[in-house]
């Protein structure tokens, strides 16, 4: 496709600019799926932000060291939920058991980013840049990963979703994508009926607006509160079974569950959850971690459950910016460590495995002497789900500088 | 020319004016003259001033400024005590917790541990009648929290309260009842009390026994609320919302404080640069005991030195309980220290003749499992966030060594309100060495050293600089005068109010592609919405609030980078319409507590007429008049299309909407 939407629009846009009426190009987009019978592959990202302790999140209860370095945060042997002998889940992640027995839901241990930095923030904008040890870099991979779709939904503006107040980092670029804090606050005064002149207004007002900056997201943001309001993603109840925990994780999840049954052809998604800078009482079975976890798990669980047959086209990735020290430290809590786990989850995925090889704890093996070294890169499991599940083959463009060959994958999709 | 003008008059104060003129033209020559400097006339240089050293104009602050000439204005504004603030402590003063210090925070607002202290008879009820009612209803409450854990416990002692599952469901729907029977009451109890003068009010509710006060509390909402209070004195106030919940009374004090400082002080800049502090050494209000820190953290250690020397500024959030708290480090022990040892406390007692009793190996081991490690969170951000940046130069084993150093830098029960101290018997001894330099063991003075050395650091003087001029001039400030700022930082002993000065004389600083360059942040959008409007606020929770769904909430920032101060951040579909409704709602007088008379707003700039009258006074009053076409028209338009139906008062859309319209548009999220 030669011209962009966006360019399209910018374009184009004064033809529909103050009326009420939705687009007709856009409500096909909205309703494109059903129409065509074609099915919408979905990537969902979700980032732990805080450095996830990985080691007491799938515990490696088959090393010795692990249990030496970590003599009062450990989770007992007999506490994980086992996966395969030597790995075992922490024990308030039950919610994902089933999950992982019936192998949809597949782990990649001491993965990261080559990255050595331990700064939360540089390190999560690596991460969201997809570039790691490159600044420079202006966009998310994940909005890069937009830009070669083969699909017939590419012109919903729901095709790009960030849950929460603010655009992340990881969706921001040339492609539009819409932040979304709560589904039923978006739009100009609410559900009052009296409001549409003066949304018309706004409307306008930014359409016509000289402030490119402020023109581009009015537009987006103007073309998505049309399609929201027609689709009317409210209506759609969680299923029976998906209990969402409180709290604003699992509000996310319950939300984009109803914008993906309401067919406003979302492909790709994120959403973060914090608490997981664990530096004092971290907790073992039960505590901070335990807390965060049940929280972390009972969502995605729940989202799971909730999805039903959409499950079959959706993937779910999770990753944090850098695990944490392999040893506690004085004060029964953990540092800024490397390497990490992260979670595939899905329809399509071969789940019920450990993939990624395991670098070992005892001290020659550790990273810099103190961490969990990587032995996947994270971008060689971000780009199996890009180029397999979605279908996006220019991985080259998606995390430039990375040998990301198909040959090279874990296979966690076959 | 403004700049110039501005050196010139500062030098008229200390010296003649030939001098003075002599001196001017050896600036000009030196700094060249920049066209954009000459083409900003002195009614937008007020403008753009109020926008960047203030929240946004208030009316008549743009008249007032000019009259005054706005390199007198920015002077004065450079040194805030000599600004009269009466306006703003007459505000404030309902609010007690202000002026209390921490321990009087915890006495007067007790948090869970204090009730559980009191609970277990380690602590006494306060004998001052409100105060006490206070306890009793966080006893109460307490009380209550132990018996459901002992019944859920019971219920089912398989799995016990580690499933985290409610109690049976027979036992809840019967609790419900209960609560519902509880609110019931309590709205008849709520009526029966509004016959009752404040005072006798007050009394009646110190004597009603502790779950009623409670169920009487929860019960009060909205306008209920508000005519509940009314004539109550701030400390009955403080009382009856404390009865609820206490340590909500400290945090929602601090809240509104900061709302209403940042919307009625007069010291703009003082506030400006006490919140860049503040997100500059940010902390997070929902970690344990920095609920009761901020206060002190806010009022002892930022604003008073918010213009002054960076080190000063450093040291004291260093020592500030608040930050010891929050990234850690009174927790932070010296793995060859005498306490990681288990040796105990040398005191002058100490019988030197009888040996010491052996410990057992196994005794250590454990006194040294329990707290014996370093904990680097702050000493790592303290060079990441705080000093050098990210790309200062400093290694991993840099971090661990500065750890080393504040090894000792603790807080004596800071649950309990108490304040720094230096613990010897913590303190890693040995030599450590930071980004190349021995620092010799001298106790608490290693720590003073460190932060003497990053304090003066050239990669220190640029990451203040550029974070600086990233607030006040552009997302991406001109690298000449970042290294301007960066020289005068470190010619000036780190003087912060000499580099703004640097600042606000630049060529850069008045370019014309500065203009409204910089988008507002939530908060700057929501204050400068509010000082636009020329709002009357009563109550600031409400626009707390806002804030709070705009991503946004004061003191709410958990990890310690602070919130973005850059476009890219604040500028999205969700955060866009939240700006929208904000200014229709605030327009419209649907935020609680915040009265805003639109035709008020009329009066200062014309008579009320036709609607384009009123279009155009209202985009004088809340945009300076400096409204772009396109959105002129558009709104200009939309009154067109909702011109006056036969018969129908005043169906045209109001003031209000007018108002909010252009509170609303792309120029307002501009400053």
């Amino acid at each position: 496709m030669s011209i962009t939407r966006r360019i399209f629009l910018r374009n184009g846009a004064m033809a529909v600019v103050g009326t009420a009426a939705v687009p007709h190009f856009l409500t096909r987009a909205a309703l494109g799926a059903v129409e065509s019978g074609g099915r919408t592959k979905r990537l969902v990202v979700i980032f732990q932000r805080g450095a996830a302790d990985g080691l007491n999140i799938v515990v490696p209860h088959g090393e010795q060291a692990y249990y030496a370095m970590r003599p009062s945060i450990n989770i007992p042997r007999n506490a994980v939920i086992d996966l395969d002998g030597f790995f075992g889940l922490h024990p308030a992640m039950s919610a994902l058991q089933p999950i992982w027995s019936e192998r949809h839901l597949a782990i990649v241990h001491a993965a990261g980013s080559p990255d050595p930095s331990r700064s939360h923030f540089d390190a999560q904008d690596f991460m969201e840049s997809g570039t790691p040890g490159i600044k420079a870099t202006e966009d998310g991979w994940l909005n890069r990963t937009l830009r070669d779709l083969p699909s017939a939904t590419d012109k919903s503006a729901f095709r790009a979703i960030g849950l929460g107040p603010s655009l992340p980092r990881i969706l921001s670029g040339r492609q539009p994508a819409v932040a979304l804090n709560n589904i039923n606050d978006f739009g100009v005064g609410g559900r009052n009926p009296n409001a549409a002149p003066v949304s018309n207004t706004f409307e306008a007002m930014y359409a016509n607006s000289v402030d490119t900056v402020m023109q581009g997201t009015g537009q987006e943001t103007f073309e998505a509160v049309k399609m929201m309001k027609s689709a009317d993603p409210a209506r759609y109840r969680p299923a029976v079974g998906a209990d969402y925990p409180r709290g604003r994780f699992g509000d996310s999840l319950k939300q984009l569950a109803q914008l993906i049954k309401a067919n406003l052809g979302v492909q790709v998604a994120f959403a973060d959850i914090g608490g997981w800078d664990h530096h004092v009482n971290e907790g073992s079975t039960q505590g901070q971690i335990a807390n965060v976890l049940r929280e972390f798990s009972q969502s995605l669980g729940a989202f799971w459950i909730d999805l039903g047959d959409l499950a079959e086209d959706t993937v779910v990735v999770t990753m944090s910016e850098f695990g944490r020290t392999a040893r506690e430290n004085g004060n029964r809590g953990t540092d800024h460590g490397h390497a990490n786990v992260m979670f595939v989850m899905g329809g399509p995925v071969k789940g019920g495995k450990v993939y990624g090889r395991w670098p070992g704890l005892e001290q020659s093996q550790l990273y810099e002497g103190r961490d969990l070294a990587v032995t996947t890169d994270f971008r060689r499991v971000l780009g199996e789900a890009v180029d397999r599940h979605l279908g996006n083959r220019a991985l080259s463009e998606v995390f430039p500088g990375f040998d990301n060959q198909a040959g090279k994958f874990l296979k966690y999709l076959g | 020319m403004g700049f110039l003008r501005k050196q010139a008059v500062h030098l008229i104060a200390v010296s003649t004016l030939g001098l003075a003129l002599s001196v001017q033209f050896a600036i000009a020559k030196k700094e060249k003259r920049n066209p954009a400097a000459v083409q900003m006339d002195e009614q937008k240089r007020a403008l753009h001033a109020l926008n960047r050293l203030a929240f946004g104009p208030r009316p008549g602050d743009l008249e007032r400024v000019t009259a005054m000439g706005v390199d007198k204005w920015i002077d004065q504004q450079l040194h805030p005590d000599k600004i009269d603030d009466h306006a703003v402590d007459a505000r404030l003063a309902p609010f007690r917790t202000l002026r209390m210090d921490t321990r009087e925070l915890v006495e007067n607002f007790p948090p869970p541990q204090v009730i559980k202290a009191v609970a277990e008879g380690k602590q006494s009820l306060p004998s001052d009648s409100a105060r006490r009612a206070v306890y009793e209803a966080q006893l109460q409450r307490y009380q209550e929290k132990q018996e459901r854990k002992q019944d859920a416990a019971n219920a089912d002692p398989a799995t016990g309260a580690a499933a985290g599952k409610p109690a049976q469901p027979g036992a809840s729907d019967e609790e419900q009842a209960r609560r519902r029977e509880d609110r019931l009451y309590a709205d008849l109890k709520a009526e029966d009390l509004l016959d009752l003068p404040p005072d006798q009010r007050m009394k009646a509710i110190l004597k009603m026994p502790p779950e009623d006060q409670r169920a009487l509390e929860t019960s009060l909402k909205g306008d209920k609320r508000d005519e509940f209070m009314e004539g109550m004195k701030p400390q009955q106030r403080e009382t009856l919302m404390a009865l609820n919940n206490p340590q909500q009374v400290v945090t929602s004090e601090l809240m509104q404080s900061k709302l209403l400082r940042a919307i009625y002080s007069d010291r703009q800049l003082e506030e400006v640069m006490t919140d860049f502090w503040f997100n500059h050494f940010n902390v997070f209000i929902g970690k344990g005991a920095d609920r009761y820190l901020l206060t002190s953290y806010e009022r002892d250690v930022i604003r008073p030195r918010a213009m002054g020397k960076f080190e000063d500024l450093l040291v004291a959030t260093a020592q500030s309980p608040a930050m010891l708290f929050y990234l850690d480090n009174w927790l932070s022990v010296g793995p060859n220290s005498d306490f990681a040892n288990g040796i105990p406390k040398r005191n002058p007692n100490y019988n030197w003749r009888r040996p010491p009793r052996q410990r057992r190996p196994a005794q250590v081991k454990q006194a040294k499992s329990k707290r014996s490690g370093l904990n680097e969170n702050y000493g790592r951000e303290l060079m990441e966030l705080h000093t050098l940046g990210v790309n200062g130069g400093y290694t991993q084993k840099d971090v661990t060594e500065v750890a080393r150093v504040l090894t000792g830098w603790t807080l004596k029960q800071p649950r309990q309100g108490g304040g720094f101290i230096f613990e010897e018997r913590m303190h890693e001894p040995g030599d450590k060495y930071v980004l190349g330099h021995r620092i010799k063991p001298g106790g608490e003075k290693e720590g003073r050293e460190v932060l003497h050395l990053l304090a003066h650091h050239p990669a220190t003087a640029k990451f203040i600089s550029t974070k600086l001029a990233i607030r006040f001039v552009s997302d991406n400030p001109p690298p000449a005068l970042v290294n301007r700022m960066s020289q005068t930082f470190l010619k000036k002993d780190g003087d912060i109010r000499e580099v703004l000065k640097t600042m606000f004389h630049s060529p850069e600083f008045w370019a014309p592609d500065a203009y409204r360059a910089k988008v507002k942040t939530p908060l700057e959008f929501v204050v400068s919405a509010v000082r636009a409007s020329g709002a009357e606020v009563n109550d600031a929770l409400p626009l707390a609030r806002q804030l709070q769904t705009m991503g946004m909430q004061l003191y709410g920032m958990q990890p310690p980078t602070g919130y973005s101060m850059k476009a890219e951040t604040w500028v999205n579909s969700s955060a866009l319409l939240g700006r929208m409704n904000f200014a229709l709602a605030l327009t419209a007088g649907k935020l609680k507590g915040v009265q805003v008379d639109s035709d008020h707003i009329l009066a200062s700039n014309g008579s009320p007429g036709d609607s384009q009258t009123t279009l155009a006074a209202l985009e004088t009053t809340l945009l300076a008049g400096d409204v772009s076409r396109q959105t002129h028209d558009t709104i200009a338009a939309q009154m067109q299309t909702t011109d006056p139906k036969p018969g129908a008062a005043n169906s045209q859309p109001g003031t209000g909407v007018i108002a909010g319209l252009l509170l609303g548009s792309p120029e307002f999220q501009r400053r």
